[in-house]
């Protein structure tokens, strides 16, 4: 367990399990600084994970295979902006439609493509590739957990960062925050919100099918059924308890990811899979009383007590 | 103007959706309150106006069955199978003696409130000697529709019905299959190929083999026994490491779970984990390990990871209802009990096509063909996880 614990093959698994999650924590961050909660990132997931099996299998290639993935999930971020915004639908609402629309419609749309219903086997997809780094590659251990990950894996980092510039040195970037801060104060100065809101739900989308294109292009390399399982709303988690900045997603994501992972290699003792099965859910627990606890602290010293 | 036609649309197409569904919420509504008086003179039901219990058979009557599916034809697994049985009766049979309708309700969440109006319906009709369906998903509505409609004849596959909680029902036939037997030979299987260095990529030095469950209940445990046994039979030395995904279409955690075992020294799995399962697949395939298929034949629906399934374990729904049609049609069908089918009724069975020779050495193939008959001669009796 302990030699497991310390081998390269779990770190790479909690790297690959916190990559879809980073996505649509991503997503979920850039939605809500605009003042809006994507609960949609589950259904966005699922549907991109099909359409990069899809997309890929039709172009021959992963990386307009992912492009046209990334534009259908914008898409999708974009239908979402326009039952919220222009339809004053209940955001909640108007993502559960988008998520159960997306159980059913993946399973309609892979028959309609492939005659299956289950899994996507017979669609001959091509994955994104996995990226060797050299001379890194040769360092002992370490090189063994920085190179060779699946290039999903480096963007959603690059994506962490990218995401972090964007929020916060940008121009658009301040006008997503205003907005989400406080509209009337963002339309006072002659932002208009409607359009701004439409901005970071399209590059939600887009982060959310990037996670999707993963899961069954990296990740899997089929799509299957339903396999989002979640982690939509395990990413709307993490974002909520990184505070809904970038950085504090990655960290968060990266916590759920080890705690999954970790749970994973406990099946192999003999520790009740009852118990291990909870390892995820409790982090997560731990995680939010922990934060809410420093919330709490920093509150009382601003108060000055 | 524009928003306004967008509306209009939106508009109609959710009251279209709501007449479909209250429409067969009414029908519901309606047959539950008369059913009762209804069921008594059964208007036009075949089964009813017979005396004899075997419907149809004796008047020379076309016996009509219905197939309710909780999913749709094209999963490759049970409910293809099933049609297939029934397919094949048909043209042994021939039209006049023996037809049947497939329904396909669908699987999702969102087709579950129409399974027990259209099982209803399908009662209320009485067009049918007997209404078959299968999984546990339709244990409940079954309950309450055998109950309203005792003249009506239901078969139940996949999973057990509880007859003394319900009070006794003497219109259902019931099917389970001992799973456990067609595991206990993959577990033999497994064991006889983790030690076998003429496989490649075997490890002959560590005794592992894996197991990847989809959720802890009775079904998937008796698979899991009878696993282990088969195992531990050929060699006691075997360690089965077993994991679970807690459901059945996270694939991803599946492939995380399979490729922990398969780097912690286990060369051969098995996935009774539906959708999930294709994740320990997959773990196989990047592994240049092995992993057993299961409910349907694996190795051929998935063509790239063939050369990494040997063989696949089967229930063959078909064939169980296939018997179940045959013995009613001669009235030895004893309804209002639970029958369980292994190998000696041909309930369950491993693939064993040109691929499984190709991927399984003679001596093993031998060996399992010698404890299959085993099984049937009742030389072996494997455990299982489920009280019956």
């Amino acid at each position: 367990m302990l030699q497991s614990l310390l081998s390269p093959d779990f770190f790479n698994a909690i790297l690959r399990a916190t990559t879809p999650i980073l996505f649509a924590a991503l997503a979920s961050s850039v939605a809500s600084k605009s003042g809006i909660t994507n609960m949609a990132l589950e259904g966005i997931m699922l549907f991109s994970a099909l359409f990069g099996v899809i997309f890929s299998a039709m172009t021959g290639n992963f990386a307009a295979g992912l492009l046209l993935t990334m534009a259908a999930g914008g898409a999708i971020g974009l239908l979402l902006a326009f039952f919220v915004l222009n339809l004053k639908t209940d955001e909640i609402l108007a993502a559960i439609a988008i998520n159960l629309m997306a159980t059913g419609g993946t399973v309609l749309l892979m028959l309609a493509v492939s005659g299956d219903r289950g899994s996507s086997t017979s669609i001959a997809n091509v994955s994104a590739p996995k990226v060797v780094i050299p001379l890194i590659d040769q360092i002992p251990f370490v090189g063994q957990i920085l190179s060779g990950q699946n290039l999903m894996t480096y963007l959603s980092i690059l994506a962490v960062v990218v995401m972090h510039l964007f929020l916060y040195k940008t121009p658009l970037g301040l006008k997503i925050r205003a907005v989400g801060e406080n509209k009337n104060a963002a339309e006072s100065v002659g932002i208009s919100s409607r359009k701004i809101q439409y901005i970071a739900l399209m590059i939600s989308g887009v982060l959310a099918s990037m996670g999707g294109f993963f899961l069954s292009g990296g990740y899997m390399n089929m799509f299957t059924k339903d396999m989002s399982a979640g982690k939509g709303y395990i990413a709307l988690a993490a974002s909520a308890m990184g505070g809904d900045t970038p950085i504090g997603g990655f960290l968060v994501s990266l916590l759920f990811g080890a705690a999954q992972a970790l749970a994973n290699m406990m099946q192999l003792t003999d520790i009740p899979h009852e118990l291990i099965q909870m390892v995820p859910y409790l982090t997560t627990l731990v995680g939010l009383g922990v934060y809410s606890y420093a919330g709490l602290k920093k509150r009382q010293k601003l108060a000055g007590k | 103007m524009k928003r306004k036609v967008l509306a209009m649309l939106l508009a109609s197409a959710m009251v279209l959706s709501m007449t479909a569904c209250g429409g067969k919420d009414n029908t519901n509504a309606d047959t539950q309150t008369p059913a009762a008086e209804d069921s008594t003179e059964a208007p036009d039901a075949d089964a009813a106006e017979d005396s004899t219990e075997p419907a149809a058979s004796g008047s020379g009557e076309t016996y009509r069955a219905a197939l309710l599916l909780n999913g749709n034809l094209g999963d490759k697994s049970f409910y293809d199978s099933a049609n297939e049985g029934l397919t094949r009766l048909q043209e042994e049979l021939g039209k006049d003696v023996f037809d049947f309708k497939v329904e396909q309700m669908g699987g999702t969440t969102a087709d579950e409130p129409k399974w027990e109006p259209t099982l209803l319906d399908y009662c209320d009709s009485g067009e049918y000697d007997v209404i078959i369906m299968g999984t546990w998903q339709m244990a409940d509505p079954l309950a309450k529709a055998a109950d309203q409609y005792p003249d009506q004849k239901f078969m139940f596959f996949d999973e057990q019905f509880m007859f003394e909680e319900n009070g006794n029902p003497t219109n259902i036939y019931n099917i389970l299959y001992k799973q456990n037997e067609v595991s206990y030979l993959i577990g033999a299987a497994a064991a006889m190929m983790t030690t076998d260095e003429t496989i490649a990529n075997i490890d002959p030095a560590t005794k592992k083999i894996g197991f990847l469950g989809g959720m802890d209940n009775a079904v998937i445990n008796d698979f899991l026994k009878g696993y282990e046994q088969g195992a531990k039979d050929i060699d006691p030395e075997i360690e089965v490491q077993v994991s679970w995904v807690g459901d059945f279409v996270n694939s991803t955690t599946g492939k995380d779970l399979a490729l922990a075992q398969y780097q912690n020294g286990v060369d051969v799995g098995f996935n009774v984990a539906g959708n999930a399962g294709l994740g320990q697949i997959e773990a196989a395939a990047d592994m240049n390990l092995y992993a057993f298929g299961v409910d349907s034949d694996q190795a051929s629906l998935l063509p790239d990871y063939a050369k990494n399934i040997p063989t696949s374990a089967l229930k063959n729904v078909g064939n169980s209802l296939y018997r179940a049609i045959k013995l009613d049609l001669e009235g030895k069908l004893a309804y209002g009990t639970t029958e369980v089918l292994g190998f000696a009724e041909g309930g369950v069975e491993i693939v064993k096509d040109a691929h499984y020779e190709e991927m399984l050495p003679e001596n093993i193939r031998t060996k399992l063909d010698e404890l299959e008959q085993k099984i049937i001669d009742g030389e072996i009796v494997v455990e299982t996880a489920i009280e019956r």
